[in-house]
């Protein structure tokens, strides 16, 4: 355990100035994506009257499409070496990871419970797309390919250093959320809000949410205990 | 015993091991059994059916006067006063409706809608009141009609009720009516059809379980109502109508449908008001008709009914009789309260109890009362009836007016005398009868209360038969001889209630205690086996097996939780496989860390959503007859049903799993070096393989064509019965005659195990049809990938780290696995959702205890006795060998302790959920089926538990 783990300080401390110094701009990185989420809805009401309740697809499309314009360039900012790699390749990248990421998320809604008939297909495409601008596309910007990287992120959950922090525990939020955004589902209340995917993405964004809170903070507790150290 | 001497008893190698194992599994067994009878006695109030039915001669044998034959030829226990009968149901209609407005500031819109009622029983006092009437609970239709017509407190559990079919065999007013000629026409609610299926000369039956459907049932009721009251060919009409039934549950009684239906129902009640009176001259055809506007139970603002709150029992009962009685009122009145409304008039409300109502309307008809009934007939109600009052007039008309009075009350007692001995007689043959009857205490006060009523009326009968002492003599000792045979009437009455309408929480709360210490018995005992085991984990790997740990409790959890709300208990199978699935994802997840075992955690994955799938069609067969559950079909997959390639694959794919895991089941035993018997035993499992697929083929209407395959078919079913019986009769033999080759215990085991799986699973897959083999193989997939999976939890390096805590997770999975089964196999938990069916494979004639047999088998096949005696094999596949035999057994037993703790701790919980939710709309639809599931699937479990300890530690 130890070794891999001084193994993969010495490339952080290489990008220290990204990653350590950045507080502040995490805390725009996390306002620009809860802002962006905020704006997909709005844009979804105001210029095309569209509800999550009532036009599920549609906006959920509008919504996972502002989301990805605003998460891809700014996460790939925040991309490992960006000495040899390129801010158009780390673009490139999260729109790889964009369907890469709703073809695992899909199926996970499927094996939990999600309903498989041909109507809801298309909700289920876009639902799993915008889960998967919340946990795969920015992964997939700052780490690429590198497998390392993302088991230690996704099957470790041993996130070290403020990158691995703002991209793990808000997806990992999300996938919680959205576990518990089904619950109500099956309650007799008969409100539309408890249909396919309309709680569950609810939750989802709810989760997420509070990931990027939490990990705002644990990046400030982080950082000040650093300089606690150096001190 | 201490410590030491138990780890002696274990050590000692022969038999002292399953003995403790079989002591404590016992003893566990017993204590459910204890707490489940003390909760079951509480809760579930049990009436038993009789089958007497009340004959017109039977009269003859009470101490009452007989009517006088002569003067009327068809007159039975008592002299008719009513010739015929209307009877309006109104469906959920609240007494508030009628409250008068004097004292109230406010005034809700549905107040005081059915106005008409209101003016006829200002207008003509004598012949027209209003009722409050107070039902019993539990206040959903089906009970209340029941109780309306036989008289007495339906409860959960009539015992001698026809399983499946609603049908009353007990002794009622309709069948009376029946039994002596009365013609009875219904139209309305098709609910009366169901319970009386062949009593009606005609009957208009519309469908009521559409609850958005305000019209269909009222609209068809109002088509054939007019017309009918216009013809002379029947006795009793009933009219039930449902809206406003419907209109609370959809949209309150706050609602404006709400208040539209009143306000029709209004119209239509002054247009049969209207037809009654106009035909009601000497000679017409409603000259001596009784009318009764009545609701069957009320409901809550939100429309809510089932429970016992004032708002939901309080209804309302309008009787107009078109005969006038003489316009003396009655003096005896005291139940009724009498008040101006906002317009002035001065209106008396009488109140009744529902239960009187099947002896009141016998006694108006003149027809005996119905065997069961333990109501009393109502004063006010029987004196509306202008029948009652003329009786003797023709006689002795000469009388002076001041003896009508009496002589109304005389025949009153005398009514009540019947009744009396009617109730009497019932309660004599039920305590006799039954296998719950009253206590001895309450029975002996019952009797001494008729019996000063009987002292009573000898003097007060010979008063009668001296006809010349009649008059104001007799006033107070005729009121004596009434209030005696009230009190004897609300006595038992009261009796009734206590024993057939109220739970008894003591008794529960005793069983719910049993039962939570039954749990502390069950975690005590797993900590000291691992005490006693010797082992403990070390420490790095204790954070891993803790999270393990404390994950399966939080899903243990979370499901034990899930019964507290209705609607999760109906879609309970997607609850289980939604967690099932959250558990597999999380392994994946924790394979791929590992990089191990990414294959079974995958096929894990992918088996949980084909279950659901399966879980979801059988729900839609669920909705079909379920109130509550509505599944929206295009949720799941449509499968076009008419295409010739789907009727192929659902021939074909059936055998092909068969074969499937006859092969999977050859591989496993060719490959392990197996002992005589027990490879026998599997042989014999692949033969009947073989004969189940020749009956389903030589079935299939593909081939049946071609092959002329004669002869019965319910041999192949049989021999297959047989030869599983056999199998398991030579494992027994096995057991006890093979002595034991200590070489190898875990092989042993499995192949144990297999023998015993394969033994059962012939006989369940017949019974279950052509789902059985790919539900079998499902359940061979799921648990092979379980069992790999436990690999995950173990450690490469520590193996013999045994604490139990690494199970934790696997036991749960296994059990979640379990009851995705139950749910997969179409199988609910209802009454209706048992498969009848099953009983008769192989058998056409009826014998209660091999039917029940077969039945409990395909019920509880899939999801409790393969499971359990599946468990085993989590043990022996992944525990590598140098163990010895010490701990081994004892790894076993608490295996099956915390499986036996994990289906305990959901039984906990449906039994507080019952408890909580005892006075809710579905406590009797949904809560108590829940139960009756759960407590049966318990000591079902805990038997097989026993059973397979004994098989597998001896």
């Amino acid at each position: 355990m130890q070794k891999p783990l001084q193994q993969r300080k010495a490339p952080e401390s290489k990008n220290a100035a990204v990653s350590l110094a950045s507080p502040l701009k995490l805390l725009l990185l996390h306002l620009t994506c809860g802002l962006g989420l905020a704006s997909g809805f709005w844009v979804a009401f105001n210029f095309y009257s569209f509800t999550l309740i009532q036009n599920s697809t549609e906006t959920l499309l509008i919504v996972w499409a502002v989301e990805a314009s605003i998460v891809i360039p700014l996460y790939s900012l925040f991309r490992r070496n960006p000495d040899q790699c390129s801010y158009v390749k780390a673009i490139v990248r999260g729109l790889l990871g964009l369907p890469a990421g709703a073809l695992v998320n899909a199926p996970g809604a499927i094996v939990l419970g999600a309903p498989v008939g041909i109507q809801h297909f298309p909700k289920t495409v876009h639902w799993s797309l915008l889960m998967s601008v919340f946990t795969f596309v920015p992964a997939a910007s700052v780490y690429g390919s590198s497998w390392a990287d993302w088991h230690r992120i996704f099957a470790h959950t041993k996130p070290v250093g403020s990158t691995d922090f703002i991209i793990c525990l808000p997806a990992h939020g999300a996938v919680i959320g959205a576990w518990f955004g089904a619950w109500p589902m099956p309650l007799d209340w008969e409100r539309p809000w408890q249909d396919w995917p309309v709680c569950v993405t609810y939750g989802a964004i709810l989760g997420y949410l509070i990931g990027m809170v939490v990990s705002f903070g644990f990046v400030v507790f982080h950082n000040r205990r650093h300089h606690g150290k150096g001190d | 015993m201490g410590t030491a001497a138990k780890r002696a008893f274990w050590r000692n190698e022969n038999s002292g091991g399953w003995i403790w194992a079989f002591v404590v599994l016992l003893g566990i067994m017993l204590l459910h059994s204890l707490a489940i009878l003390l909760f079951t006695r509480g809760f579930l109030l049990t009436r038993t059916e009789l089958s007497q039915y009340s004959q017109c001669n039977d009269i003859a044998e009470s101490p009452c006067f007989p009517p006088d034959d002569h003067s009327a030829n068809r007159s039975c226990w008592t002299k008719p006063v009513v010739d015929r009968l209307v009877i309006i149901v109104l469906d959920a209609l609240r007494f508030t409706i009628f409250e008068l407005l004097h004292g109230f500031d406010f005034k809700k819109p549905w107040m005081d809608k059915l106005q008409v009622l209101h003016e006829f029983a200002s207008q003509n006092q004598s012949s027209a009141k209003i009722f409050k009437a107070t039902a019993d609970p539990p206040t959903t239709s089906l009970q209340r009609l029941k109780g309306l017509t036989t008289g007495g407190l339906p409860t959960f559990i009539d015992v001698g009720n026809s399983f499946g079919a609603p049908a009353i065999v007990e002794d009622n007013l309709i069948h009376q009516l029946v039994q002596n000629g009365k013609r009875v026409v219904m139209m309305g609610d098709d609910t009366w059809s169901q319970l009386f299926p062949h009593h009606f000369i005609t009957s208009y039956p519309f469908p009521s379980f559409n609850v958005k459907d305000l019209d269909t049932v009222d609209n068809g009721c109002i088509t054939n109502l007019f017309p009918t009251l216009y013809e002379e060919d029947w006795d009793v009409l009933i009219a039930h109508f449902l809206g406003v039934d419907h209109a609370g549950h959809i949209f309150g009684v706050d609602s404006n449908p709400m208040i539209e239906k009143l306000e029709q129902y209004n119209e239509i009640i002054k247009k049969v008001v209207g037809v009654l009176e106009s035909q009601s001259g000497p000679g017409g055809l409603h000259e001596n008709t009784m009318l009764l506007v009545m609701g069957d139970h009320g409901q809550t603002i939100n429309g809510d009914h089932g429970g016992g709150t004032a708002e939901e029992v309080e209804t309302a009962i309008f009787a107009l009789s078109s005969k006038k009685p003489p316009t003396t009122l009655l003096t005896t009145s005291d139940s009724s309260s009498c008040q101006l409304d906002m317009h002035g008039r001065r209106i008396c409300i009488n109140s009744i109890q529902q239960l009187d109502f099947a002896a009141t309307v016998s006694a108006l008809l003149g027809l005996p009362f119905p065997f069961g009934s333990i109501g009393r007939v109502n004063p006010e109600l029987f004196s509306l009836a202008g029948g009652t009052w003329n009786l003797e007039k023709s006689t002795n008309g000469d009388d002076q007016s001041p003896s009508e009075g009496n002589n109304w009350m005389q025949n009153y007692v005398n009514v009540l005398c019947i009744n009396s001995w009617q109730v009497k007689k019932y309660i004599d043959v039920y305590s006799s009868l039954s296998l719950i009857g009253f206590s001895e205490k309450d029975l002996l006060h019952v009797s001494e209360l008729y019996s000063e009523a009987q002292e009573l009326w000898s003097i007060v009968s010979k008063n009668f038969s001296d006809k010349s002492q009649m008059g104001f003599a007799s006033f107070p000792l005729l009121k004596r001889q009434l209030d005696a045979y009230s009190a004897f009437l609300e006595s038992v009455a009261a009796l009734a209630r206590s024993s057939w309408t109220e739970f008894n929480l003591k008794m529960m709360g005793i069983g719910f205690c049993i039962m939570l210490s039954s749990l502390c018995l069950h975690v005590f005992l797993i900590r000291r086996l691992d005490n006693l085991c010797g082992l403990h984990s070390s420490l790095p790997d204790y954070s891993r097996k803790l999270f393990g740990l404390s994950f399966a409790c939080i899903i243990v959890m979370i499901r034990a939780l899930s019964f507290l709300s209705n609607s999760f208990i109906l879609e309970e199978g997607r609850v289980a496989s939604f967690l099932l699935a959250t558990t597999a994802i999380l392994q994946l997840r924790y394979a791929i860390m590992k990089k191990m075992m990414l294959l079974e955690a995958l096929v894990l994955c992918l088996l949980v959503p084909l279950l659901r799938i399966s879980i979801e069609l059988g729900q839609l067969k669920q909705a079909v007859n379920s109130l509550f559950l509505k599944v929206d079909p295009s949720k799941t997959l449509g499968i076009d049903d008419g295409s010739q390639f789907w009727m192929y694959v659902a021939e074909v794919l059936p055998i092909l799993a068969l074969i499937i895991v006859a092969y999977l089941l050859y591989k496993c035993i060719a490959s392990s070096s197996s002992q005589g018997i027990l490879k026998y035993v599997v042989f014999g499992t692949l033969f009947n393989y073989m004969l189940i697929a020749l009956h389903w083929a030589s079935d299939s209407s593909l081939l049946r064509q071609h092959m002329l395959l004669g002869g019965n078919g319910n041999l192949i079913p049989r021999v297959t019965y047989a030869a599983g019986f056999l199998q398991l009769l030579l494992l027994a033999i096995g057991q006890l005659i093979v002595k034991e080759r200590s070489s190898n215990l875990e092989q042993r085991t499995v192949v144990k195990a297999l023998a015993l799986l394969s033994a059962w699973s012939s006989t369940i897959i017949i019974l279950s049809g052509k789902q059985g083999p790919l539900v079998v193989l499902a359940l061979f997939i799921g648990g092979w990938c379980l069992i790999r999976l436990m690999a995950l939890e173990q450690d490469a390096k520590n193996y013999s780290s045994g604490s139990s805590l690494s199970y934790a997770l696997p036991v749960t999975q296994w059990s979640l696995l379990a009851v995705c089964m139950f749910f997969s196999t179409g199988h609910w938990c209802a009454f209706d959702g048992l498969r009848y069916a099953a009983a008769f494979v192989g058998f056409d004639e009826f014998n209660l205890i091999r039917q029940a047999i077969l039945l409990t088998i395909d019920t509880f096949g899939f999801s409790h006795i393969l499971p359990i005696f599946g468990l085993p094999l989590l043990v022996a596949c992944c525990y590598s060998l140098r163990q010895n035999k010490q701990v081994f057994s004892m790894r076993l037993c608490q295996v099956y302790l915390m499986y036996g703790f994990i289906t305990a701790i959901t039984v906990t919980f449906t039994m507080l959920c019952v408890t909580i939710q005892r006075r809710h709309l579905m406590v009797w639809g949904l809560f108590a089926p829940k139960f009756v599931f759960d407590v049966v699937g318990l000591l079902l479990g805990d038997f097989c538990i026993l059973l397979s300890a004994v098989y597998y530690i001896a």
